[in-house]
């Protein structure tokens, strides 16, 4: 049946699916996983990062991009479909601070990525954007904010998320270590990004890039020694932890 | 000449046999030229079996060559990458041979450096087994069983098979995304007794390509076989999908060749590191 269905965006398929659309959140399962925490004064994007040639320039294959000076999103699937969506959502962060004087809250941005990528949904000739994204950032009221966005076009808010490849897995993962604990201070909520992606991604600390932004600062990137460091840290306390787990059982 | 209602034009067949039609079947007929691009096209899609050190071929079929009780194939890249760093890192593993076959398919033809991302079929020798990374066409498939399996039963021989297929081939009642890929999924001849160490593959799924051919050789055969297949949605080298193969590793079949699981682990992610194709279409 799906072949009958699936060649045109704007076409139904008997039982209600739009194929192209659900072709298209396959795409992003083929792009490296990125993760997004909401803590309580932080909010925390990690990615796997992805292999880099050797004669290529690291700083041109990003998948974290500052939307404006607070707000940032990761994304995941096609390279070329993101850049373009990002572009398209800087300049409307610029024009809307221009016109009312304000700077965009999160879920504004968030609902004109989203329109965008609908009406590439019903459109002829076009495809759906290839692409799911994590926004990330503080409103005026200070209050941290983690939306996701996917080909459809439908957004939601969420505490923590995954996107990508393995999301499922991280997502999992999250279920069950997301607490009021683990995101009880800053430091906390990067430690719980850094090990959902531990989960996933091959080779360890080196392969992980990671942004935060604090309320009334701007995003900071880690470098690679920052979270080398906590990647020590996290894997000391697992072996702590291992150990006074062994030491309980005899 | 006839027009139809719509106001085409169609040929209109003349039941007079007029000499159009005649010229019509001289067209049809082969020419010796069209027989000699048959001939070179047979020749070049013929699966050959030869040991590369030695660049000699084997005359007979692998299994009357070298005869075993286990047979471990690997078909695809990543159940490739779990043979050779879960079974094949320990015990010395001869190599006895190797398929030679080219297709449309085929992207590479160098054979002197292999990982399990090039497409080949070697064939190594403790309890002998092959591992094929490479596809096999339909008209291939004859020829490979043929060169390999010989065409009488083997006795005495417990066949295992390892490949993957991509999640969106696994049909089923439940939505795709409730999934928890990848995950594994076994098929098995009358003949395979042992109780494998997944689940079934349920209706209305089914096996293609070379696996299907192997198994239904063994199915006629009595061969006891069984087919781990596993649906992944990475269908490129992965880590999470080769680790997926590791509840085999309890199996009776790779019991007794499975020693160093860690260090397995470490050869794994060189192998990753060594194979990963660098693309920018994905971030």
């Amino acid at each position: 049946m799906a072949s009958r269905y699936d060649r045109a965006i704007t076409v139904f398929s008997p039982d209600g699916h739009l194929f192209q659309v659900e072709y298209a959140q396959e795409a992003v399962k083929k792009g490296s996983t990125a993760v997004g925490i909401r803590g309580t004064d932080i909010v925390v994007l990690g990615v796997e990062k992805k292999s880099v040639a050797k004669l290529q320039d690291e700083r041109t294959v990003r998948k974290i991009c500052a939307l404006d000076d607070h707000v940032c999103m990761a994304f995941a699937g096609l390279t070329a479909d993101a850049r373009v969506v990002i572009n398209r959502a800087r300049v409307e962060c610029q024009s809307y601070k221009l016109t009312v004087e304000d700077p965009v809250t999160v879920e504004y941005i968030t609902r004109f990525i989203a329109t965008l990528k609908q009406k590439y949904t019903q459109s002829n000739g076009r495809r759906p954007f290839g692409i799911s994204a994590l926004i990330v950032g503080f409103d005026d009221d200070g209050i941290p904010r983690l939306y996701q966005t996917d080909p459809s076009g439908t957004y939601h808010a969420w505490k923590a998320n995954a996107i990508g490849r393995s999301a499922k897995t991280v997502r999992e993962f999250l279920e069950k270590n997301y607490t009021d604990d683990a995101i009880a201070n800053d430091s906390e909520a990067i430690k719980l990004a850094i090990r959902a992606l531990l989960e996933v991604v091959q080779s360890g600390g080196k392969n992980i890039e990671l942004a935060i932004i604090r309320r009334n600062q701007p995003l900071k990137m880690f470098s690679a020694r920052e979270i080398e460091l906590q990647v020590t840290e996290i894997e000391k306390e697992k072996e702590e932890a291992e150990k006074k787990k062994s030491k309980k059982t005899t | 000449m006839a027009a139809t209602f719509f106001g085409e034009v169609v040929k209109a067949p003349c039941r007079a046999g007029t000499e159009d039609q005649e010229e019509e079947e001289e067209g049809r007929r082969e020419t010796a030229e069209d027989r000699e691009v048959r001939r070179h096209l047979a020749r070049k899609r013929e699966v050959r079996l030869f040991r590369r050190q030695t660049k000699t071929s084997l005359e007979v079929s692998l299994l009357e060559k070298y005869p075993c009780s286990k047979f471990i194939i690997a078909i695809g890249n990543n159940a490739v990458a779990f043979l050779s760093s879960f079974v094949m890192n320990s015990g010395v593993w001869e190599e006895v041979g190797c398929a030679k076959l080219w297709n449309e398919w085929c992207r590479t033809t160098d054979k002197t450096h292999l990982s399990p991302a090039e497409a080949f079929c070697v064939f190594y020798h403790l309890k002998s087994s092959p591992s094929c990374s490479c596809y096999v066409a339909e008209d291939q498939q004859y020829q490979w069983l043929e060169k390999v399996f010989g065409s009488c039963a083997r006795k005495n021989m417990q066949v295992t098979l390892l490949t993957c297929r991509h999640v969106t081939d696994y049909k089923t009642s439940e939505s795709i995304s409730s999934l928890h890929s990848p995950f594994l999924k076994a098929l098995k001849t009358q003949n395979f007794k042992e109780p494998p160490c997944c689940s079934l593959l349920e209706q209305p799924n089914i096996v293609h390509d070379l696996p299907a051919a192997v198994l239904s050789y063994c199915q006629v055969w009595k061969i006891p076989a069984v087919l781990y297949l596993c649906y992944t949605d990475v269908m490129k080298l992965d880590l999470i999908t080769v680790e997926a193969f590791k509840p085999i590793l309890s199996s009776r079949s790779l019991k007794g060749l499975v020693k160093n699981i860690p260090q397995s682990t470490e050869i794994l992610k060189k192998l990753l590191t060594t194979n990963e194709i660098q693309s920018n279409i994905y971030t």
